[in-house]
């Protein structure tokens, strides 16, 4: 069975930092930007949603076609971590986003990451995919 | 499905509005702008035309409050198959709308008119309006049939008077149409159908059925009608059977319909009441309504029919109510539920509506990515009608996505924004706070920024918009090109060069494409041309604009320099200037710019536009020039570029942004960067100000401007050229000197432009100035040593050369305040190479017994005075190493220079000797000055020569003692009262003579044609006679001189041939003879001197040979102990007379004992003891004695 998922951050400025096609269906591009036009479309929700809950992870708060839009907000700098995906795993993605966030976090206690600025380490790259792989 | 539903939209009359005849789409835009103001019609203003034919149906019509609602279907529409279902749908009245001088015939007019309202079978009004009708056309008779109706040409107010009172002529007759439809169908008789019903032929127990629903559903419809008449209250009553009819006979569409009709029914009784249970009651019904909607599903002819688009319009209309109150989160609920149900939606017209309506909604709820998405949606639908209509369609769609996607147009940008922005932000292009700038790159995703303006520039081309698609393929370049391949950036430039094909030339584009332009730098004025700011207060004006001393910051600056926080320029009028910009172009192609410029909003700057041509991947920096036209300000905020075919401005202020954000990781790369250019500070465009023209001096050195080539101590004279070449002519200016080695400036020709004043345009005027090499360092020799020989351009420019100033201005206006002169600097390249080098400096003595003679010279001169002119006729270049054999020189002294040339040239010494002459009868020459050449000395390259020079001439005329007597007599009661001050005085007495000495000295050389100089040799000189000054300055006190007198000369004269005639002129003497001779003393002081002289003579064997046993020469008179007495400055003869046996040579010498010597005698003589006899020396006199012939 293949399984479409999309993740993205994207920062306090609206900005991706990071994007990641890691579900299992073969790669189109077409069909990634579709993905990255339901998440964008997404943050209006999120921008919202993310005031009325004291929760970092927001679940599902949005989805298009079959395809649904789980977020998870950081406390500190209001990165979102948003991840586009067809299975319902509510679980599995909550682990995912955790540890994607932990992950996220050392890059931030890197002195040559600038915050807001896109994300180019390979090794947080692989992590990311091994994680999704493992939870999603 | 219907777009712009509500739940209001059950209580509007549908009127179709049709152009009649010959109308231009203009004016019937404008016919039915009037009309739409009527879209509510108070019930209370139709009264007057309002006939009750029969009781009406309405008993709770509401004459007072209640209205009637029009909706204007412009240009028709088509019948809907759910009229029955929802009476709103029906066209219920057609006006025509005819423009009468386009359409003279009014009985055509009325004939299409008819056809048109053909296809309304439900209308019940019809109405032709013809406008401004001609006098001909208003007694038509047609208008008693009261279809057509008239609108005289009249102003616009009694226009829209007339026009009201027609509208409410019609509403009254749909409400009287209204209440006979409501009579009949209460009647019964009316079968209500909707395409969800079975076409089939109906079984038995269906007809049964269908009987029982069609009372519900005439209620139904009757409550429609109520609504529409604007009875609220009439048509809840009905809803309310039809909801139990309906409920009763499972006829759940209906029901959802009725239950529909009843919240819009509640919401138009309500209208103008806030109350929170009146929107719970409304969403709870709508929810049921959806339910029931959902629940008519029928499985059998959902292929065919479905009500899920009543259902999704429901939905919509509850969103839409909702969305009115701010309740975003249910409306988001509402709208993603929609958007769902859209996919099993048959019609994609209606998945257009759908998708239109949820954008529209999500944008009213202030959800703008949502409305943006939904947006993109709709035109991803039009994109596949592939007609040019949908392509349109969907450029314009997607254009309205750019503002969320950040991807907008500048045009659309500009429009949106007032004016007064734009220019603050032109205006202040100074710093940008770090929040703003982070705020200009929100919201940055790149991704789907490239998607949106790819399918922009797609539906651009589609569409057959090329300066759309112009635009978006320039931001997409510009923004985009790191995450473009080469390929696709070639492909986005010949799209580019595509749309530039079907644009006129000199199309206008807001968004800029490439290349990226930043401001490089303003060139300073170069020297040539600094402006100074007058001091009008001052002569000299210019004195304190410069700053003054070693030092870049000065304190004292400091405050005027605050308060102008930006740097100001200052432009002419008239004189061109340049601004640097860089270019960059980081894409894979060849970027040839057809033209850039300078955009000057001021009009008051004419730019000369060039051209560029760019190669992949690189970045150029280059110079924009252009002219100032008028005084006033000048901003310069960017370039114009006429590029791909068109024409954009670009702004320096984005580039800058861009730069920034790129440095904040907000921006994928920085252009320049990744041209390979290096980081720039950020350069602000300084506040540039016109003035008025000024004169402009232009100089250059004639002969070529490039660096005079001197030997140490050369002198040379050089000619600066100086032209206006201005449009003003030069009033005033100055010459001054700065710099280092100003002292090598040895004259400059002041009056030769002050002469010239005032200078005109295009007048010249050449300045002489002599210049003298100055003597190298020891580290200069040292820098020239090391580096091999030759390395003149360096030297050169290491800034040792002095430069020449020349602060000038024109005309100075009383009225202004901020004038402004200028300043020329003219640097006076002097290279100067090691010349000749002393080696040392040394005096030495030299004696030259002089002959005796009968023609001795004036005593008072042959010991220190002029060697006297022998013969005229010889050469002047002979006179000073010719030393008359009858005179001698005594104690004469050479100064010795030994010089070695180390250079590759020749070089030619000359020395001359410049002397103040004391005899008058002599002077022949200009200022009392003789000068004396002595031959050219020759020195090779590298070898060393030596140069005599002579110092015979410096003798003073008489001892005084004013040099002497107080330095040899300190206890003297006279000088004692202050010593130091006479001593001081005396030796500057003294040095100052030896000055005088040594000024009069001059070695001049030569070297080739044409470079000669003068040797510095003040201090070697100096130096070599400052143990022995006295000697060469002073006289000794007594001078003595031999001559054999006079008459016995002829006797010996023989002249037999020239030769011995020249002798016997000079006077020789004959052994065997008795020669009277005699001796001259002189006093060369002005004390009278005693003395006793005594006489010797010595043959040549240096024996005396006037005394002792072997003496040869007898002699006569006294010659041992004369006493007498010199008066000053006189000459005593004492004679005697000599036999001599011997013929040959003797030498005599006269000697005395000076008695009673004063101490000016003492000191020159320099003795120690107080009591000491003075002794003074005559130089030796040669005698030949010739044999008896």
């Amino acid at each position: 069975m293949t399984s479409t998922a999309c993740f993205v951050i994207v920062s306090r400025n609206d900005i991706p930092i990071y994007e990641a096609e890691v579900g299992t269906a073969p790669k189109k591009e077409e069909a990634a930007h579709e993905h990255q036009f339901i998440l964008h479309a997404a943050l209006d929700i999120v921008q919202d949603l993310a005031w009325t809950t004291s929760a970092m992870f927001l679940k599902s708060v949005d989805r298009f076609n079959d395809l649904v839009v789980s977020v998870y907000v950081t406390a500190a700098i209001h990165t979102r971590l948003m991840l586009l995906h067809d299975s319902r795993n509510d679980d599995g993605i909550k682990s995912f986003f955790q540890e994607v966030h932990e992950l996220y976090i050392k890059i931030l206690q890197n002195p040559l990451y600038l915050p807001g600025s896109c994300i180019k380490s390979p090794h947080f790259d692989t992590k990311v995919r091994a994680l999704a792989r493992k939870y999603l | 499905m219907e777009p712009d539903v509500s739940i209001e939209t059950s209580c509007m009359i549908r009127i179709a509005v049709l152009p009649i005849g010959e109308i231009t789409p203009s004016q019937f835009r404008d016919y039915v702008s009037m009309l739409d103001r009527h879209h509510k019609i108070d019930l209370s203003t139709i009264n007057s035309f309002y006939t009750e034919h029969q009781k009406s149906p309405f008993s709770h019509q509401p004459w007072e409050s209640g209205s009637l609602r029009f909706k204007f279907m412009i240009g028709g529409s088509p019948p809907s198959p759910w009229e029955d279902f929802q009476s709103n749908r029906k066209i219920h009245a057609v006006i025509g709308v005819c423009h009468c001088p386009s359409s003279p015939d009014l009985d055509s007019v009325i004939e299409q008119f008819q056809v048109a309202c053909k296809p309304y079978s439900a209308s019940i009004v019809h109405r032709c309006f013809a406008f401004c009708p001609a006098d001909s056309q208003l007694e038509h008779d047609s208008k008693k049939e009261g279809s057509l109706i008239m609108f005289p040409p009249a102003d616009r107010q009694t226009l829209e008077f007339h026009l009201q009172t027609i509208v409410q002529d019609i509403a009254a007759s749909l409400l009287m149409g209204f209440e006979d439809w409501v009579l009949k169908a209460e009647s019964g008789g009316t079968i209500l159908k909707t395409p969800l019903d079975s076409q089939a032929s109906l079984g038995s127990e269906e007809v049964i059925k269908a009987k029982k629903r069609r009372l519900g559903r005439a209620q139904k419809t009757i409550g429609d009608y109520c609504l529409l008449s604007g009875s609220p209250v009439d048509a809840n009553a009905h809803y309310s059977t039809a909801l139990e009819l309906a409920r009763l006979t499972g006829d759940y569409f209906w029901y959802a319909g009725a239950l529909e009709g009843g919240v819009c029914a509640l919401l138009i009784d309500r209208m103008g009441e806030k109350d929170p249970a009146v929107e719970d009651e409304v969403k709870y019904r709508y929810n049921s309504v959806i339910m029931h909607y959902r629940k008519s599903f029928i499985q059998d002819n959902a292929q065919r029919v479905s009500p899920l688009s009543f259902e999704l319009e429901a939905t919509l209309k509850l969103a839409r109510f909702l969305s009115r109150r701010v309740q975003a989160k249910e409306v988001v609920e509402l709208l993603t539920a929609a958007a769902d149900g859209g996919k099993s939606l048959i019609d994609a017209s209606d998945r257009l509506i759908l998708y239109i309506e949820i954008a529209r909604l999500f944008g009213t709820i202030g959800y703008h990515r949502k409305a943006a998405f939904f947006s993109r949606q709709v035109a991803q639908l039009y994109m596949q009608q592939e007609n040019r209509l949908a392509a349109i369609s969907a450029m314009q769609v997607l254009a309205m996505t750019t503002k969320s996607y950040r991807v907008q147009s500048r045009a659309s940008i500009a429009k949106n924004r007032p004016q007064s922005e734009i220019d603050s932000d032109q205006a202040d292009n100074s710093k940008m706070h770090h929040h703003l700038v982070v705020s200009l790159f929100e919201s940055q995703w790149s991704t789907l920024q490239m998607v949106v303006l790819r399918e922009i520039l797609l539906s651009a081309v589609r569409a057959g918009d090329p300066l759309t698609g112009w635009s978006a393929a320039a931001r997409l370049l510009r923004s985009y090109y790191p995450l473009i391949t080469p390929a696709g950036q070639n492909g986005l430039a010949s799209a580019l060069e595509n749309s530039a094909e079907r644009l006129p030339s000199g199309t206008r584009c807001a968004d800029p494409a490439l290349p990226f332009i930043r401001l490089h730098s303003f060139p300073l004025h170069n020297s040539q041309i600094d402006m100074i700011k007058r001091n009008p207060a001052r002569e000299d004006w210019w004195a304190g604009s410069a700053p003054s001393g070693p030092f870049i910051y000065t304190p004292f600056s400091k405050g005027e320099s605050t308060n102008s926080c930006k740097q100001e320029l200052i432009w002419i009028v008239g004189e061109p200037v340049q601004v640097l910009v860089e270019l960059a172009n980081p894409c894979g192609f060849d970027l040839i710019v057809d033209s850039i410029y300078l955009s000057v909003h001021s009009s008051n700057f004419d730019a000369f536009p060039i051209s560029v041509d760019l190669p992949p991947n690189s970045s150029k920096v280059i110079m924009l020039s252009g002219i100032p036209t008028k005084v006033g300000q000048v901003k310069v905020p960017g370039c114009i570029v006429h590029c791909f075919g068109v024409i954009t401005e670009h702004f320096f202020k984005d580039v800058d942004n861009l730069l920034l954000g790129a440095a904040q990781g907000l921006v994928l790369s920085d252009p320049f960067r990744c041209c390979g250019s290096g980081k720039l500070k950020n350069v602000s465009v300084p506040y540039i100000t016109v003035v008025p023209p000024l004169p402009l001096l232009v100089s250059h050195v004639v002969g070529g401007d490039s660096a005079v080539i001197l030997y140490e101590g050369e002198i040379r004279e050089i000619w600066i050229s100086v032209a206006n070449a201005g449009t003003v002519s030069v009033e005033e200016a100055h010459l001054s000197l700065s710099g280092k080695n100003q002292d090598s400036v040895i004259s400059i020709a002041y009056e030769a432009l002050k002469s010239a004043l005032p200078l005109k345009p295009g007048a010249e005027v050449t300045i002489p100035v002599t210049l003298k090499a100055w003597q190298l360092s020891s580290v200069d020799l040292d820098n020239l040593n090391r580096n091999s020989h030759g390395n003149v351009a360096r030297q050169a420019k290491d800034g040792s050369s002095p430069l020449l100033m020349i602060h000038y201005a024109g005309l100075l206006n009383p009225g202004e305040s901020s004038a402004y002169g200028r300043r020329l600097v003219t640097p006076l390249n002097i290279c100067v190479l090691q010349g000749l080098s002393f080696v040392k400096a040394g005096l030495l003595a030299m004696e030259i017994p002089a002959h005796v003679g009968d023609n001795p010279p004036n005593v008072a001169q042959m010991d220190g005075g002029l060697t006297e002119v022998v013969d005229r006729s010889e050469s002047k270049n002979d006179k000073l190493v010719k030393i008359d054999p009858y005179r001698g020189s005594w104690g004469l002294r050479f100064l010795e220079l030994e010089l070695s040339n180390p250079t590759d040239v020749v070089f030619e010494i000359g020395v001359s000797v410049q002397l103040e002459n004391c005899n008058d009868k002599n002077t022949d020459l200009v200022d009392g000055h003789i000068e004396y050449d002595y031959p050219k000395t020759r020195i090779d390259r590298d070898y060393t020569a030596r140069v005599l020079i002579p110092l015979e001439h410096f003798k003073l005329p008489i001892l005084d003692g004013s040099f002497l007597i107080k330095d040899y007599s300190p206890n003297a009661p006279a000088s004692s009262k202050s010593p130091s001050f006479s001593e001081k005085n005396m030796k500057a007495e003294l040095d100052a003579s030896i000055k005088n000495l040594i000024s009069r000295i001059k070695v001049r050389w030569q070297s080739g044609r044409n470079s000669s100089g003068e040797l510095n040799i003040k201090d070697t000189i100096q130096a070599a006679l400052q143990t022995s000054v006295m000697d060469v300055l002073l006289p000794d006190p007594l001078t003595f001189g031999f001559r054999i007198a006079k008459s016995t000369t002829k006797v010996v004269t023989k002249p037999n041939s020239a030769e011995e005639s020249d002798i016997q002129n000079k006077g020789s003497i004959v052994a065997h003879d008795m020669t009277p001779m005699e001796v001259l003393v002189r006093n060369n002081t002005k004390d009278t001197i005693k003395l006793s002289l005594s006489i010797t003579c010595r043959d040549v064997a240096g024996e005396n040979c006037l005394e002792g046993n072997k003496a040869t020469v007898l002699w006569a008179g006294s010659l041992n102990g004369v006493k007498m007495e010199v008066p000053p400055l006189q000459e005593i003869k004492h004679a005697f007379s000599l036999y001599y046996m011997v013929p040959g040579e003797y030498t005599l010498l006269a000697a005395a004992v000076i008695d009673d010597a004063s101490e000016v005698l003492r000191a020159r003589a320099k003795c120690k003891l107080p009591d000491e006899p003075i002794f003074c020396r005559g130089p030796p006199f040669h005698v030949r004695v010739n044999g008896t012939l």
